[in-house]
C-alpha cells in the first residue's frame, strides 16, 4: 500500500505538466493513420495539456485495454470506425471493466461512417439510446450553417451550452457558435441519475434518415428538440467519466478555424468555438475539471471547554481537543467541519459550490435524523471548510455523519462516518433535588422519617396506661 | 444414598446415641452433603472431558461477551453500557436491559481468586460456574426440605435428587453459563428463607429473603415467579384462617424491602408498582395491612357490630381496589399483562399473537414423555410427597401444596419452566421417599401397639395421648381408619428388605437414568456438533466455530452480518461482528425486517440490506449433513414473524404448495424458489452432485435440475460440511443499473434495443 503511494507520488512528480487529476496514459483508438492528420490540433491540444497520446487501431493484436489487470491507460479516446464492431480488445464488457476499474472514456461518434453495434449496446448498458438506423443524422432548419449546408441543413450551429439553473456549475461555455456536423443524437434515459447533457439540441432540431427517402421515418422521428442530446456525459458511481460527442467531425481541423453563418438577415459569418469546446470537453471527461477532493472531515464535541474552539484548523490540531471520537451522546451539541477541494488543472484550490447549490450533511439512521446545509466558514490555500455545529437527536443508535455530494459534472463525493450515539448514563441526569417537580416526593420521604423517629420515640417513651390493654396490643405486635 | 437413613441399632451404637450421636450425625451429614455438591459438579463436567472448556448454545455467548466487558471495563461502564455490535443499526441498551446478576457473580468470583493470587480465565470461570452453582443448589435444597420434614434422610435425599436430575441438568451443565445456572440456587434459598421468615416470624429472616429476592430479580426473568408465589402463599395462609403476626411481619419485611431491591434493576425499575404481573404481590401487601388492622379491631370491639363493620368493609375495599386496578389498567398506569403471560394460560395464544414467542423452541408445550425423561421416577414419587403435606398441613406444607400445584401446570405450558417444577418434585419426592425409608429401613421390629388387638394400627407414639387417639378412632368412621394414626412400623423383615431392596434398585436406575440422559442429551455444546463413523470412532462436525473464525480473521472489524437472530449472539460472541438482530429478541420489527428481507425476492432484499448497511449473510444449512436445524425448516416462523408486520407484502400462504405442503423440491412455489433464504440455502448445490441427482438430506427430497441463481449477494464462504454459507452483499452497480441487468450483461445477454418503445413517450427533463 505505501509503495504504491509512492510511486504515485513519484510519478504525480514526474508529470508535472500534466493538468489531469487522474494520469496522463490516453489510448486514442483510430482506424486509420490517415484520419489521424485530420484531428492534429485536437491532438496537440491534448498533448500541450500533459497527456502521452498513444495511437492504436482496433484492429491492432497487440492492442489491450489491461495490462497485469489493471487499467494500461487513465484515458480512452474512441474515434468512429467503419467496422461493425471494435474488435476483441474493446469489447463492450470489456469497456465496461475499464470504467469500472476508474477510467474515462471520450467516444466520438459520426453519421457518416455509422455506428457499430457494439457501440450501440454499450451505450444501452449506459441508458443512451442511439437512432435505430446507422445512418440517423440530426437536421435543423433553423440553425444551420449557410456556407457549408445551405442544401442539408446537417451542419449545426449552436449557441455556447449552458446549464439549465443555477444550481449547476458551468464548465463548457464558450464564446462563440459550436458548429456540429453531421451529428448523431442521443436520447438520454430518464431513470439513470448519472447521465447528464452537455449540449443540446435546439429546439427546432430532429432526427432524419437521408438514405431513407420513403419519408416514413419523419412520420415517427426517433427524437425531436431539445431532446435530442450532441454530446452527453455519463459520471459513474466511482466518478470515472463516458462522454459521448456525436460528431467526431467537431473535432477536426476544418471545423477549427472555420468561418460560419446562421441562416437569418443580418447574420455575420463568425468564426466557430470548436476548438475551446473540444478542449473543454475533453478536459472535463479526462478529469481536469469538475474533480473534488475530501481534504480532511473532522466532528468534535461541541460542549464543556470544547465549545470555545474556533473552527480554524489550528485550533483543531490542539493537543486536548477529542477529535472524530467513536461515541457521543444523545442531545450532545457536535461540531462537523469537511474540507473540499476542487482541480484547478494544476493545483488544488478551494471548492465553491454553484451560487444555487449548497453541501448538505446527513445526521442519519436507517433515514437521515437531520439534513443541514452545510455553510462555508473558512478557507485554507487549498480547500473550503464547511462546518455545521448542531445538536444530536434524542435517539441513540449507530448513526453516520454522511456527506453525499453528486452533482452533475462534479465527481462524487461520498463521505461516511460512523459514530455511535449513547443513552445518558446512570450519573448523567439531574439529581432529584434540581427537579423542582420531585420536591413534594423529597418532602414526602423525610415527613415519613421524621414521622417514624417521632412515633418511635412517643411508643418508646409512653408509659402504659391500662397493663391489660398494653397487654392485648402487644400480643399482636409480638 | 439409602445408608443415609440413620440406624440407631449398629453395633458401634457409642458413635450414634446422645451429645457423641449428634455430632457424629452432624459430621456424617456434611460429610454427605459435600458427597452430593462433588457428584452434582461431576456429573456436570461430561461437555468439559468430551469436548473442551467451551461456553455453549446461544443465550451463554452473549453473558459470556457481557461478563468479558464487565471485567474488562469496570462495574460502572457495565452499568452504562451501550452495545453499538448488536441490533445494528439500532444499538442495544445493554446494560439497562439484562439481568446483572450472572455476570457481576462471574467477575466478583474473578476479582476474588485475582486477590487470591489465583489467575484463572474468565472463560473457564464461566464454564464452571453453572456446577459450581448446582452444589450449592443442593445444599439449599436440603436446607428447604428440611424445613418440610421432620425425617432427617428427607433433606439429604432432596439434595441427592436436585443434584443430578436431568431437569436441573439440563440448565447448568458446564459451559451452559446462563441466567439459570444461578437463579435457580438462588430461588431455592430464597423459598428456604421465605418458610423460615414465616416460621419464625422474624424480621431477620424476611430481610434475608428480600435480600435473596433481589439477588435473584438480578439474575433472572423468572423471579416473577417468587414474586407471585410468595404472596400466593399468604393469601392462601389467610383465606385458611391462618393469618398470624409471624406471617405479617414476614410478608411486609419481605415485599417491602424486596420490591426496593427490585426497583434497582434497571431493567426492571419501575415494573413492581407499575405491571400487572407484580400487582399480587402489591394486592395481597394491602390485604395483609387490612386483615391485620381488622384482627387489631376485632380485639376492640364486640363481636356484633365487628361483624357489620367487616361486611361493610370488605365491600368497600374490594370496590375500591377493583376500580383502582381497572382504572389504572385502561389508563395505562399499569402495564397490561404481558404476551408472555398470556401464552402461560392460553398455548395458543403466542402463535398466534406473538409468533416470535412462540418461534422458540423452549416456549413450546412440554411433550409428555419430557416429564420422565426429566425426573424419572421423581415423577411418580411427586404426588405421593405432596399427599403427604396435607396429612400434616402447617404453614411451610401449604407452601409445597401451592408451589407444586403451580408449577405443574406452568412446566406442562412451556418446557423451559420445567426447571421451576424440578425442585419442588426433588422436595416432595424426597418427602415419600424417606417416609418409607424410615418406615421400612429401621431394623428392630416397632413396639407392640399399647392399645388392644381390635386397634390393630393403634397409636405407637411416645407421647402417651392414647385416650383422646381411641375418642378420636370411634369417630371416624371405618374407611377413614388409615388417617388416624399413621406411623406404626413393619414388623417382617422380609417386607422389610423387600421393600428397601425395591426402593434401592429403584434409586440406583435413578441414578443410572440420569448419568445416562446428562451424557448423552444435555452435554452437547451446539456449538460443535458430534457425530459417529461407521467404525465407532467420534467425528466432531466443527462448522460453525470454522464459519465463526472466517468472519473474524477475513472480514472487516465493523463489517454487519445479517442472520436469523438465532445464530446473534455466536456472532458476535465468537466472530466479533455487529449483527442486526439477536436473541435478545427486544424488537420484534427489527426481527420482522430481516424476516422479510429472507423471505422475500432479491429486488425487495437488496434495498433492505443496503438501508441496514449489511455487509455478509450467513445461512445455516443443512441439505448436505442432515442437520434439521437448519434456516430451511426454521424459515416458516421468519415468514410468519414478517407477516405480521408487513401482512401484505409477505404471505406465509405463498409458501405452500396448492395442497399445503411445504417443500423445496420442483414442487415449491414460485415464492419459495424466489425467495432469499432458498436461493442462499441451495445456491451452487447442484454442483455437488451429477446432473439432476442433488438431493436435500433433510427434507428428503429431489432438488429441481438447475439451481437458483443469485444476482444481487455473491458466495463468500461456505464451511466443511456445508452447514453455514456466508454470502457478500453487492455493492450497486458502478453504472447505475440493476444487478439482474449487469448479471445479464456481464453473460453477454445484448439489451433490448430501446428504440421501439411502447406506450407515449416519456420525455426527459433536465
Amino acid at each position: 500500500m505505501r509503495l504504491r503511494v509512492l510511486g504515485l507520488l513519484v510519478g504525480l512528480l514526474g508529470l508535472v505538466s500534466a493538468l489531469s487529476a487522474q494520469g496522463n496514459k490516453l489510448l486514442v483508438v483510430l482506424e486509420e493513420e490517415a484520419d489521424k492528420s485530420r484531428y492534429s490540433q485536437f491532438w496537440s491540444s491534448l498533448s500541450d495539456r500533459g497527456f502521452q497520446l498513444t495511437y492504436r487501431s482496433p484492429k491492432d493484436t497487440g492492442l489491450s485495454l489491461f495490462q497485469h489487470g489493471v487499467p494500461a491507460y487513465s484515458h480512452l479516446l474512441l474515434l468512429p470506425t467503419k467496422a461493425k464492431g471494435l474488435g476483441p480488445a474493446l469489447t463492450p464488457n470489456l469497456i465496461v471493466d475499464f470504467v469500472n476499474a476508474g477510467s474515462n472514456v471520450l467516444l466520438t461518434l459520426s453519421s457518416e461512417v455509422g455506428i457499430p453495434s457494439a457501440i450501440s449496446s454499450l451505450l444501452l448498458e449506459l441508458d443512451i439510446t442511439l437512432p435505430a438506423d446507422r445512418n440517423s443524422l440530426v437536421v435543423d432548419h433553423f440553425n444551420y450553417d449557410t456556407k457549408t449546408a445551405a442544401e442539408d441543413h446537417d451542419i449545426l450551429l449552436l449557441p455556447s451550452p449552458k446549464q439549465a439553473n443555477n444550481a449547476i456549475k458551468d464548465y463548457f461555455s464558450v464564446d462563440s457558435l459550436v458548429a456540429f456536423p453531421h451529428a448523431v443524437g442521443q436520447v438520454l434515459g430518464n431513470a439513470s441519475p448519472l447521465l447528464s447533457s452537455i449540449l443540446k439540441a435546439p429546439s427546432t432540431a430532429y432526427t432524419y434518415n437521408p438514405k431513407d427517402d420513403s419519408g416514413d421515418s419523419l412520420e415517427d422521428v426517433f427524437a425531436s428538440g431539445n431532446q435530442i442530446t450532441l454530446v452527453s456525459a455519463f459520471q459513474a458511481r466511482n466518478s470515472a467519466r463516458f462522454t459521448v460527442v456525436g460528431s467526431a467531425e467537431a473535432l477536426e481541423d476544418k471545423w477549427f478555424d472555420a468561418a460560419v453563418q446562421v441562416p437569418g438577415a443580418g447574420k455575420k459569418s463568425e468564426k466557430t468555438g470548436n476548438k475551446a469546446f473540444a478542449e473543454k470537453v475533453s478536459a472535463w471527461t479526462f478529469k481536469e475539471a469538475g474533480v473534488l477532493k475530501v481534504e480532511s472531515v473532522s466532528h468534535y464535541l461541541n460542549e464543556g471547554p470544547q465549545s470555545t474552539l474556533t473552527n480554524s484548523s489550528s485550533a483543531l490540531g490542539q493537543a486536548n481537543v477529542d477529535l472524530n471520537p467513536t461515541i457521543y451522546r444523545i442531545k450532545n451539541s457536535v461540531h462537523y467541519a469537511i474540507a473540499l477541494s476542487e482541480w484547478s488543472g494544476t493545483h488544488w484550490t478551494p471548492f465553491t459550490p454553484a451560487a444555487a447549490d449548497s453541501v448538505q450533511l446527513e445526521f442519519s439512521m436507517l433515514s437521515p435524523f437531520h439534513r443541514l446545509n452545510l455553510i462555508p466558514s473558512s478557507q485554507t490555500p487549498t480547500a473550503t471548510i464547511f462546518t455545521s455545529t448542531f445538536t444530536l437527536p434524542d435517539q441513540h443508535g449507530i448513526f453516520n455523519f454522511f456527506v453525499e455530494y453528486r452533482r452533475p459534472f462534479l465527481t462524487n463525493v461520498e463521505e461516511k462516518r460512523t459514530v455511535t450515539v449513547r443513552h445518558f448514563a446512570h450519573d448523567e441526569w439531574p439529581r432529584s433535588f434540581v427537579i423542582s417537580g420531585a420536591w413534594p416526593w423529597i418532602g414526602g420521604i423525610w415527613v415519613t422519617v421524621a414521622g417514624w423517629v417521632a412515633f418511635v420515640v412517643v411508643w418508646l417513651y409512653s408509659k402504659p396506661a391500662q397493663p391489660k390493654g398494653d397487654l392485648k396490643a402487644q400480643g399482636f405486635r409480638r | 444414598m439409602a445408608v443415609t437413613a440413620t440406624n440407631s441399632d449398629s453395633p458401634t451404637s457409642i458413635f450414634f446415641k446422645g451429645e457423641t450421636g449428634r455430632n457424629t450425625r452432624g459430621l456424617l451429614r456434611l460429610i454427605i452433603l459435600c458427597t452430593i455438591a462433588a457428584a452434582a459438579v461431576a456429573s456436570r463436567l461430561f461437555s468439559v472431558i468430551r469436548f473442551e472448556s467451551i461456553i455453549h448454545e446461544f443465550d451463554p455467548w452473549f453473558n459470556f461477551r457481557a461478563t468479558k466487558y464487565l471485567i474488562q471495563h469496570g462495574f460502572y461502564n457495565f452499568w452504562d453500557w451501550f452495545d453499538d455490535r448488536t441490533w445494528h443499526p439500532l444499538g442495544r441498551v445493554t446494560g439497562g436491559t439484562l439481568y446483572p446478576g450472572l455476570m457481576v457473580t462471574s467477575g466478583a468470583i474473578y476479582h476474588f481468586l485475582r486477590f487470591l493470587t489465583l489467575p484463572v480465565d474468565i472463560r473457564n470461570i464461566c464454564v464452571l460456574l453453572a456446577p459450581a452453582f448446582s452444589g450449592l443448589t443442593a445444599f439449599a435444597t436440603y436446607l428447604l426440605t428440611s424445613e418440610m420434614s421432620d425425617s432427617p434422610s428427607a433433606g439429604l435425599l432432596a439434595a441427592c435428587f436436585m443434584g443430578i436430575t436431568p431437569g436441573y441438568i439440563s440448565r447448568s451443565v458446564a459451559g451452559s453459563y446462563d441466567n439459570e445456572a444461578i437463579a435457580i440456587f438462588l430461588l431455592v434459598f430464597t423459598f428456604y428463607l421465605w418458610i423460615k421468615a414465616v416460621k419464625v416470624g422474624s424480621v431477620m429472616w424476611g430481610g434475608l429473603t428480600a435480600l435473596f429476592y433481589g439477588y435473584m430479580v438480578s439474575a433472572w426473568g423468572g423471579y416473577v415467579f417468587i414474586t407471585n408465589l410468595i404472596p400466593l402463599h399468604a393469601f392462601v395462609l389467610i383465606c385458611m384462617g391462618r393469618f398470624s403476626p409471624r406471617l405479617y411481619v414476614s410478608y411486609t419485611t419481605w415485599y417491602a424491602l424486596g420490591t426496593l431491591a427490585s426497583m434497582q434493576i434497571p431493567f426492571v425499575g419501575f415494573l413492581p408498582i407499575r405491571s400487572s404481573d407484580h400487582m399480587s404481590a402489591l394486592g395481597i401487601f394491602g390485604l395483609i395491612q387490612l386483615v391485620g388492622f381488622t384482627e387489631y379491631i376485632r380485639a376492640q370491639l364486640p363481636s356484633k357490630q365487628f361483624q357489620t363493620l367487616l361486611r361493610a368493609m370488605v365491600l368497600i375495599v374490594f370496590g375500591v381496589a377493583f376500580g383502582g386496578l381497572v382504572l389504572l389498567t385502561v389508563s395505562g398506569t399499569i402495564a397490561p399483562w404481558s404476551g408472555r403471560f398470556y401464552s402461560l394460560w392460553d398455548t395458543g395464544y403466542a402463535k398466534i399473537h406473538i409468533p416470535i414467542i412462540a418461534s422458540v423452541s423452549e416456549h413450546q408445550p412440554t411433550a409428555w414423555p419430557a416429564f420422565f425423561f426429566d425426573l424419572n421416577m421423581l415423577i411418580w414419587l411427586f404426588p405421593a410427597g405432596v399427599y403427604m403435606c396435607f396429612r400434616n398441613l402447617r404453614d411451610e406444607q401449604v407452601f409445597v401444596v401451592i408451589y407444586a400445584v403451580l408449577s405443574s401446570y406452568f412446566a406442562g405450558v412451556m418446557v423451559r419452566l420445567m426447571l421451576t417444577l424440578t425442585p419442588i418434585v426433588c422436595v416432595a419426592a424426597a418427602m415419600a421417599l424417606s417416609q418409607i425409608l424410615d418406615t421400612f429401613l429401621v431394623a428392630e421390629a416397632p413396639a407392640e401397639p399399647s392399645g388392644d388387638a381390635t386397634k390393630a394400627n393403634g397409636s405407637a407414639s411416645s407421647n402417651g395421648s392414647a385416650n383422646i387417639k381411641d375418642k378420636l378412632n370411634s369417630a371416624i368412621p371405618e374407611s377413614l381408619r388409615s388417617t388416624k394414626a399413621p406411623l406404626v412400623g413393619i414388623y417382617s423383615y422380609l417386607s422389610k428388605s423387600l421393600t428397601a431392596g425395591a426402593v434401592t434398585a429403584y434409586l440406583l436406575l435413578f441414578v443410572l437414568h440420569c448419568t445416562w440422559v446428562t451424557s448423552n442429551a444435555y452435554s452437547s455444546p451446539s456449538v460443535v456438533l458430534a457425530s459417529r463413523l461407521p467404525d465407532g470412532s467420534q467425528h466432531i462436525i466443527d462448522d460453525y466455530r470454522e464459519a465463526y473464525y472466517w468472519l473474524r480473521q477475513n472480514t472487516k472489524q465493523d463489517a454487519k452480518v445479517m442472520s436469523w437472530w438465532d445464530y446473534g449472539y455466536q456472532i458476535g460472541g465468537m466472530a466479533d461482528r455487529p449483527t442486526l438482530v439477536d436473541n435478545n429478541t427486544w424488537n420484534n420489527t427489527h426481527i420482522a425486517t430481516v424476516g422479510k428481507a429472507m423471505s422475500s425476492r432479491e429486488e425487495v432484499s437488496y434495498p433492505i440490506m443496503r438501508q441496514h448497511e449489511v455487509d455478509y449473510v450467513l445461512v445455516v444449512f443443512g441439505g448436505l449433513l442432515g442437520y434439521s436445524g437448519d434456516d430451511i425448516n426454521k424459515f416458516l416462523w421468519m415468514v410468519r414473524i414478517a407477516e405480521g408486520i408487513w401482512p401484505d407484502e409477505v404471505k406465509e400462504r405463498d409458501f405452500f404448495t396448492a395442497r399445503g405442503e411445504y417443500r423445496v423440491d420442483d414442487e415449491a412455489t414460485p415464492t419459495m424458489k424466489n425467495s432469499l433464504m432458498y436461493k442462499m440455502s441451495y445456491y451452487n448445490y447442484n454442483s455437488l452432485f451429477p446432473a439432476g441427482q442433488a438431493q436435500d438430506r433433510v427434507r428428503g427430497s429431489k432438488l429441481p435440475a438447475t439451481g437458483p441463481e443469485l444476482s444481487t449477494l455473491e458466495e463468500a464462504f461456505t464451511s466443511e460440511n456445508w452447514i453455514i454459507r456466508i454470502y457478500k452483499v453487492k455493492d450497486l452497480d458502478n453504472l447505475g443499473r440493476t444487478h439482474q441487468e449487469a448479471g445479464a450483461f456481464g453473460k453477454g445477454n445484448k439489451r433490448k434495443k430501446g428504440g421501439k418503445r411502447r406506450g407515449a413517450r416519456v420525455l426527459r427533463v433536465d
